[in-house]
């Protein structure tokens, strides 16, 4: 597969005083949250379930550990992504490029989430996602429609990627790398 | 590309100096979109910024009355589709795609070639359709026919009046289509599905009579229409995805399990078992292709597993659940007669076949649920 994985990002990370990271994966359902998840993993992708509740990757890696959780985003369940905010060191948001009639709804729905005290200062990473597709909107596109450049209290970044061939995923993950941020706890 | 999503730049244009541009082939100019406020370096360049753009109109489907309509083999060849405000139309996609949105379209009778990816109904009323794919998702839709090939657990929120069968159709480029789109017609989730919004005292979803007739939901295409020259056949035998039972309630106490191993004919032979199978008077229930490891086939296999691990190693295996009486003792005789010369497993007695079934499915179900 070659593209950084999650024990690199590990290995990455050993240089910071803290002992767990946790990454967490919101959208809308149907963005590729869970082949995001699978594909940082290295294992199969050719057939994955829609989430019911959500997915957890965790390693470790000389007394250090990583984190992934992935939520499932129905918009009946939408209400439970506040059980997991506590203790976030990095928000992925990631948004299906093509889908274009709900653009306006994972707007309004990253827009909720930075209002979230739980969430206040967390780095903020949008993964453009689906970019294999032909008809997938650009990073550029779908970042000036969101409204990023409002953003003032966090670090951000808006990544074009495709989960499915892996393809910008590691662009993605190094700025991951470069500004996590860590908790007191 | 630019054209495309220009609309909504627009309404933006008070904001920030809109430099989207209002027609037609020039990119917009991506450099003066910051896409980070902590970053140093100048955008990368992807595959997708290089390839060549499409017209939306190859993919999409909007707005259509009273129309048959689709796309030929051959004529999406793995791209996405999407289908948007029809009433009263027939559609027929009759290729392999990545992925297939349908929004808010009445009454229509559809039919989706393999999918790798999902396919995602949204806002969509009085829908009958024959659907294969890796996801299927339902969002607000109401009272909707589903002729089913899912690999995976099919979800529906929102949405009432929801009725599943069993994936039933054939046309002759069908079976290459399913490789394209990495689908099993052995992994077929049709009958089991999830509701996220579920309500006391009512069900939102329910399987078709076991009788149901694709034709009578959705019809062959118009002769007049572009589709006359594909020969399309909506009978059981002729299914490139085999008709199971799924969730319904089994005729018999008996079921058998026969496996298959990774080879050149695995496919034909599982059909011929089939067709045997039926012919006798059995029912097929359920089948799966999935992979084993070592460990897998002692749970599974038991006593027999030691002798098997080294099919196991050669590739998924594909299983099948046939029920009947005297079901066990007839899939003896096939194995001997028909596929003597093929390594296959097959339940040894009707007294622990029972177990065969579930610890082979059981394994599967949890193999391939995440």
């Amino acid at each position: 597969m070659g593209t950084m994985g999650l024990l690199s990002i590990l290995r990455r990370l050993k240089q910071s005083p803290e002992q767990e990271v946790r990454l967490l994966l919101l959208g809308l359902d149907n963005a590729g949250k869970t082949t995001l998840l699978k594909q940082l993993a290295a294992e199969d992708i050719s057939h994955i379930t829609p989430t019911q509740g959500f997915n957890i990757k965790s390693m470790q890696s000389s007394g250090f550990k990583l984190n992934v959780w992935d939520i499932g985003g129905q918009r009946k369940i939408r209400p439970y992504w506040r059980n997991y905010f506590e203790n976030t060191d990095m928000l992925i948001y990631v948004i299906d490029s093509s889908d274009r009639k709900r653009f306006e709804e994972t707007s309004l729905e990253l827009a909720e989430l930075l209002e979230e005290e739980k969430l206040a200062a967390v780095p903020l990473l949008v993964f453009a996602n689906k970019q294999d597709l032909m008809s997938a909107s650009p990073a550029s596109e779908l970042a000036e429609s969101l409204n990023l450049h409002t953003i003032r209290d966090r670090m951000w970044q808006v990544q074009a990627c495709s989960a499915l061939t892996a393809e910008g995923v590691q662009d993605g993950m190094t700025w991951v790398c470069r500004n996590i941020r860590f908790r007191k706890r | 590309m630019g054209c495309f999503f220009s609309k909504k730049s627009k309404r933006k244009s008070g904001e920030k100096g809109n430099h989207a541009p209002t027609t037609t082939t020039v990119e917009t100019t991506d450099n003066a979109v910051p896409l980070g406020n902590n970053t140093d370096e100048a955008p990368k360049q992807y595959s997708w910024d290089k390839r060549e753009k499409v017209d939306p109109k190859d993919y999409m489907l909007t707005g259509l009355k009273d129309v048959t309509v689709g796309r030929l083999p051959g004529k999406l060849n793995g791209q996405e589709f999407v289908i948007q405000e029809c009433e009263n139309c027939n559609i027929y996609v009759l290729d392999h795609s990545a992925t297939i949105t349908i929004d808010d379209c009445v009454n229509c009778r559809i039919v989706l070639g393999p999918v790798k990816g999902s396919v995602f109904f949204r806002n969509c009323k009085d829908i009958k359709c024959v659907v294969a794919c890796q996801q299927f998702r339902t969002r607000d839709c109401k009272k909707m026919d589903v002729f089913l090939c899912c690999t995976t657990q099919p979800i529906i929120e929102s949405s009432t009046g929801m009725k599943f069968g069993c994936f039933q159709y054939y046309y002759p480029e069908l079976a290459f289509h399913f490789k394209d789109a990495g689908l099993s017609i052995f992994n077929n989730n049709w009958s089991n599905i999830h509701d996220f919004t579920p309500v006391s005292g009512e069900n939102n979803w329910s399987l078709l009579p076991e009788d149901s007739k694709v034709l009578d939901f959705v019809p062959a295409p118009d002769p007049e229409s572009d589709f006359k020259s594909v020969r399309i056949s909506t009978e059981a035998a002729r299914s490139i995805v085999p008709l199971t039972k799924g969730g319904r309630r089994k005729d018999s106490e008996e079921s058998c399990l026969f496996v298959f191993f990774a080879g050149e004919y695995t496919a034909a032979n599982a059909r011929k078992l089939i067709d045997e199978a039926s012919s006798k008077g059995f029912v097929l229930i359920q089948t799966k292709e999935v992979s084993m490891k070592p460990e897998d086939a002692k749970r599974v296999f038991q006593n027999s597993a030691d002798d098997l691990v080294e099919w196991i190693s050669k590739g998924p295996v594909t299983a099948l659940e046939l029920n009947g009486d005297g079901v066990v003792e007839a899939c003896k005789n096939i194995a001997s007669n028909v596929f003597s010369s093929t390594k296959v497993f097959v339940s040894d007695n009707k007294n622990t076949s029972s177990r065969d079934v579930d610890s082979f499915f059981n394994f599967a179900d949890m193999q391939m649920g995440l």
